[in-house]
């Protein structure tokens, strides 16, 4: 199929109301879901997934796609009016929003990061664009000893960026794998940790898993404690961000989208680090570099900027090659499952359609974003006031229903509750939950493709060699550990302390 | 929590998970065919190996916790220690409660209970809005969920809706 004629498909399938109705009801959604502190893009995106249930896939899934990139945006306005990052990405915000805000400049701030994003955004989808297809396409020569290697390096990634101690990110991608190991066994059929229940032949039901991860935690943590998360909110201000003030940030702002692509594009890294990379690279070339953490409207830019063109870019590997980018796209990818969809190369092939028609409704999404979120900023106060004593009840019940949904068990819902006390005591502990999630998705496809390698080559492991790709991830998830131990150690030293 | 009591405290429960899987769970509960000859493949293979990785991991964060330092007592991220362990059990019965009340009352009524039980054990400062939405809420989501999900909700043994 031609390009045109994949285009035409993919907008035969969102060329109509519904489409882009869910899009923006999605953009609307994650803008409320990033702006409540306590809540995230990921909280949120997991709470939608139960209504896409009955939507078509495409539908679905750009309702999806839309809270997501609304709640990367929406982080950022708790974050520059309260000094409380709405999701982990928009900490770098924080930094130079917040000083803004208390020189009555929130309005400014705000604009600035509404025009950042959007530009962040829009290039993030046009590097998704162009580099899927061609991933996909050189993807699709791999077998399972390249799978296993690709996997691999995805896992030492993970485990390495995912919180500020990588034994603690280590133990949560070990604790995913072994709880991906319950069920029948993919090659004999035989019980592993079913415990004779029939319930977990299956092995655990993965929207539960994720909502008591993501969701219930925040609960239980409102329980502890309740008058967490409540802040004075700034005036917006009477002044609004200038094209003249964009276009002199802007040099940042698209080498802010290009580190948000790059990182974007290497799965298991996510929001937080690239805006913060993007944040340093800028102070490092302004010429303003003094001012930035007294209130830089350059700051603001850049480091959403950083976080917004990871929005795009995450999905390059799991439409291509069917790994998630991070722990948002993972659970889009349980929406694609969830309809019978397999992200991967073969998608390209089978499915060319809901690809271009996802595209199609990518690039609309940066639109959307940019009039929803002018009017969620506006708004916020509204959100913000939103009592906690009957917001986080209303998030438990949604909760059950939608984990209910799923498969109309109510025994997942079980499972939801215990995972949410893994989960409050992953937050106790500082143990990072995203590599656990990431770890327990990629468990059963780590070990499917080992095992078929080892099927293929009568067990010799020398399969996992066999050519330059396995070579090349090889090489990859070595040096990844060894710079994951090197900054660790660095940072370890600097802080007198050991990694 | 100071890092080195996190880190032992860490450590130690990953040594102990991974010794319960290793000569305990996996044993009992991960069964392998007689016939399967090489250890590669066998059923038994990859939890064994995570679980070794995972005492791996336990030791290295015992090690870690050994090499720092003694720190002073972190204060507590809240003022109201034992109120907040107390409201932290009262979630673990809703919670309880909740999964036992599904099947017999039905996940609306449930819903409605679990919704309010919640509300009031986080002292909410704002009864009415609780007590109004603890109704309206698991309404509306049966309404979506049944009517328009085509989802058949569990309507328990007593009061049944339409």
């Amino acid at each position: 199929m031609g390009l045109m004629d994949s285009l035409m498909a993919g907008l035969s399938l969102v060329g109509n109301v519904e489409a882009f109705l869910a899009l923006g009801l999605g953009v609307l959604i994650g803008v409320i879901g990033g702006a409540i502190p306590g809540m995230s893009a990921t909280m949120a995106v997991a709470l939608t997934l139960p209504f896409t249930f009955a939507m078509q896939p495409i539908t679905g899934i750009l309702l999806l796609l839309g809270v997501y990139k609304g709640g990367i945006f929406g982080g950022s306005i708790p974050a520059i009016l309260i000094k409380t990052p709405g999701t982990p990405a928009s900490s770098a915000t924080v930094l130079d929003g917040y000083p803004l805000a208390e020189k009555g400049l929130a309005g400014k701030a705000l604009g600035m990061a509404l025009w950042a994003s959007c530009t962040a955004d829009l290039i993030s989808n046009l590097a998704l664009i162009l580099f899927a297809g061609w991933l996909a396409s050189f993807a699709l020569s791999f077998g399972p000893p390249e799978f296993f290697t690709l996997i691999l390096f995805s896992l030492t990634i993970i485990a390495g960026v995912s919180g500020d101690s990588l034994l603690r990110g280590a133990l949560s991608a070990l604790l995913g794998l072994l709880l991906a190991t319950i069920g029948l066994d993919l090659v004999y059929g035989t019980n592993r940790f079913t415990f004779s229940d029939p319930n977990l032949m299956g092995g655990l039901n993965f929207i539960a898993v994720l909502i008591g991860l993501f969701a219930i935690p925040e609960i239980l943590s409102m329980v502890w404690n309740p008058r967490a998360h409540e802040g004075q909110t700034r005036s917006l201000g009477d002044n609004w961000v200038t094209i003249k003030e964009y276009l002199a940030s802007f040099k940042s702002i698209v080498r802010g989208s290009l580190i948000g692509v790059f990182l974007g594009s290497i799965p298991g890294i996510g929001a937080a680090p690239s805006a913060f990379l993007s944040y340093s690279e800028a102070r490092r070339k302004s010429p303003n570099r003094a001012n930035f953490g007294k209130g830089e409207l350059e700051g603001v830019a850049a480091s959403e900027a950083g976080n917004n063109g990871v929005a795009g870019a995450t999905l390059i590997p799991l439409l291509a090659l069917g790994v998630p980018g991070d722990v948002i796209t993972a659970i889009i990818m349980g929406a694609f499952m969830i309809h019978g969809l397999q992200p991967g190369p073969m998608m390209f092939i089978i499915n060319v359609d809901i690809i271009y028609g996802l595209f199609i409704g990518l690039i609309v999404s940066s639109v959307f974003l940019f009039f929803i979120g002018s009017v969620a900023i506006r708004a916020f106060k509204f959100v913000a006031d939103i009592p906690r004593g009957v917001l986080f009840p209303a998030v438990m019940i949604l909760c059950v229903y939608g984990v209910f949904a799923v498969n109309n068990n109510l025994f997942d819902v079980g499972v939801m509750f215990a995972m949410g006390w893994v989960g409050f005591f992953f937050l106790r502990f500082q143990i990072p939950a995203a590599p656990f999630l990431i770890a327990f998705i990629l468990g059963p496809l780590l070990e499917d493709n080992f095992r078929q390698a080892m099927l293929m080559s009568g067990s010799s492991p020398l399969i996992l060699f066999r050519g330059p790709i396995t070579w090349v991830f090889w090489s990859l998830t070595a040096i990844t550990v060894i710079a994951i131990a090197r900054a660790g150690w660095k940072a370890a030293r600097r802080r007198g302390t050991p990694a | 929590m100071p890092e080195r009591r996190l880190h032992l405290q860490l450590g130690i429960g990953a040594v102990l998970v991974a010794a319960l899987l290793l000569f305990w769970a996996i044993p009992t509960w991960v069964s392998s065919p007689s016939n399967v000859r090489n250890i590669v493949l066998s059923p038994l293979f990859w939890p064994n190996t995570l679980a070794a990785l995972t005492a791996l991991i336990g030791l290295s964060l015992i090690a870690t916790a050994l090499r720092l330092p003694r720190a002073e007592k972190a204060a507590s991220d809240v003022h109201d220690r034992p109120q907040a362990v107390a409201r932290l059990v009262g979630a673990a019965v809703v919670m309880v409660v909740t999964f036992w009340a599904l099947p017999r009352l039905g996940l609306v009524w449930t819903a409605m209970l679990a919704f309010a039980a919640l509300a009031f054990l986080v002292k909410t400062r704002h009864p009415g809005w609780a007590l109004g939405s603890a109704v309206l809420v698991p309404l509306l989501l049966y309404l979506f969920f049944a009517k328009v999900a085509g989802v058949a909700i569990p309507q328990g043994e007593f009061i049944r809706l339409p």
